[in-house]
């Protein structure tokens, strides 16, 4: 569950995620996920829609979704990358995007491209239990389980391994058969659960 | 300016190697391995991340073919599970169950096949008599997953099935059944057809003799019921 304050400012929550208000406020569905007509036909092509309100008013809001866990991200001019479906709420101040995260976008079986969200403020991703944090530098990267990612922010690179060879094939594989490898400099935020990937099986 | 605030105050702490915990508990839904060249058994699909260089392989590669030879007795579980081997912190994690590790000193303890993430190869991992449950002895250290925090109860009691995590030390369980149909014609038709209602805790396994069970706080999931919706929705489920 989100709490959110507002004086008379706006964020940007999933649509239908409102569960309680209190005091004077304003809900507009902003069509195509609130990115202008050319953000509307890049999520209508690329597959990444969100369903996206604007909230505006004086009060208390309060935000959640399936009984997701909800953790705050805080962004100073970097690029927090998220799936549209992780996403809960953003401040006015952010801008949000689609990027082409690649076949790795396939393995996490979210589809070929992300969210991001960029600017100062700060965001709200939802996970299946609490997230984990974990911090990626040159001298650690980091492999993640392809379904157990959320979200990555800052100067990450995100590869995609696969360990799929002639044994995967004959029930003999190693069981992390795909996995997303990040490099560089930035956090990684990753679940406690995985969710039903195209190659969780293998 | 607005303000966001959650249960899990201003976002969540970020961790490296050097400050994730070494073979214990990040948070109640996450376990750290800690792995200095050695080897772990390990479920398909419980491992969410990783630090260092480690390598996955199923237990019918054959360089570790001596481990599985001591360690690994279940040809029925076999596909489930690999070996991770290598240096670096792992984590582990099971649909956002609570996970706890458990230590084993020379005994042995029967868990759901399903709720076991993880054990060292000092264990042996044997088929339980029980379908569905797999049985640990020796010496060492396991990661077990269960719905709800782990409950230690000590026979003699009878349990819910679905919510039985597992036994340590005690005999294994046998059914017990409260079926009413030898009293009288009509318990029977109520036990076979359903006719007149049953409460679904009819049948219990039962614990006897001295050892530890161990219960998880949640039984199968009812079907949700309608509860409405506003004019125009579909009402959803």
């Amino acid at each position: 569950m989100l709490v959110v304050r507002l004086t008379g400012d706006t964020v940007r929550a999933k649509n239908g995620s409102m569960v309680a208000y209190d005091g004077r406020m304003t809900f507009k569905k902003l069509t195509g996920g609130g990115n202008g007509l050319r953000g509307m036909v890049t999520r209508r092509l690329t597959g990444e829609q969100m369903e996206v309100m604007e909230v505006k008013g004086e009060g208390t809001v309060w935000f959640a979704d399936s009984a997701r866990d909800v953790s705050l991200v805080r962004l100073s001019g970097e690029t927090l990358h998220v799936e549209a479906e992780n996403l809960l709420c953003t401040e006015g101040g952010l801008r949000t995007g689609t990027s082409f995260a690649g076949l790795s976008g396939a393995a996490q079986g979210d589809g070929l491209f992300t969210t991001t969200v960029e600017g100062t403020g700060q965001a709200a991703v939802m996970s299946g239990g609490p997230v984990v944090a974990l911090r990626v530098s040159p001298a650690y990267p980091l492999t993640v389980d392809p379904g157990a990612y959320i979200a990555h922010q800052g100067g990450v690179r995100r590869s995609f391994q696969s360990g799929a060879g002639a044994r995967t094939l004959f029930g003999e594989g190693g069981g992390e058969a795909f996995q997303l490898r990040f490099e560089g400099e930035g956090v990684v935020y990753v679940q406690p659960s995985e969710r039903a990937t195209f190659g969780g099986d293998l | 300016m607005s303000a966001f605030a959650t249960a899990g105050g201003t976002g969540p702490r970020i961790f490296d190697p050097a400050t994730l915990p070494g073979d214990d508990n990040v948070n109640p839904y996450t376990f750290c391995v800690e792995m200095a060249g050695g080897r772990w058994f390990l479920q398909k699909g419980k491992m969410i991340a990783y630090y260092g260089r480690m390598s996955f392989n199923g237990v019918g590669y054959g360089p570790l073919d001596a481990l599985v030879r001591s360690a690994f007795h279940s040809p029925m579980h076999a596909a489930d599970w690999v070996v991770a081997e290598g240096t670096g912190k792992m984590l582990l994690a099971d649909r956002a169950y609570d996970v706890n590790s458990f230590d084993l000193d020379d005994g042995n303890l029967t868990v759901r096949s399903g709720n076991l993430l993880a054990f060292e190869p000092s264990l042996s991992l044997k088929q339980s008599i029980v379908p569905g449950f797999l049985t640990l002895i020796g010496t060492g250290k396991f990661v077990a997953a269960s719905n709800g925090p782990v409950v230690f109860m000590e026979p003699p009691l009878r349990v819910d099935p679905e919510a039985l995590v597992g036994w340590a030390d005690c005999p294994s369980p046998y059914h017990h059944y409260d079926h009413g149909y030898l009293r009288g014609v009509l318990g029977g038709v109520r036990s076979l057809t359903g006719l007149g209602g049953a409460s679904g805790e009819e049948h219990q396994y039962e614990f006897s003799g001295a050892g530890t069970v161990l219960l998880q706080s949640t039984e199968k999931v009812l079907a949700e019921r309608a509860t409405g919706a506003g004019p125009g929705r579909a009402t959803t489920g």
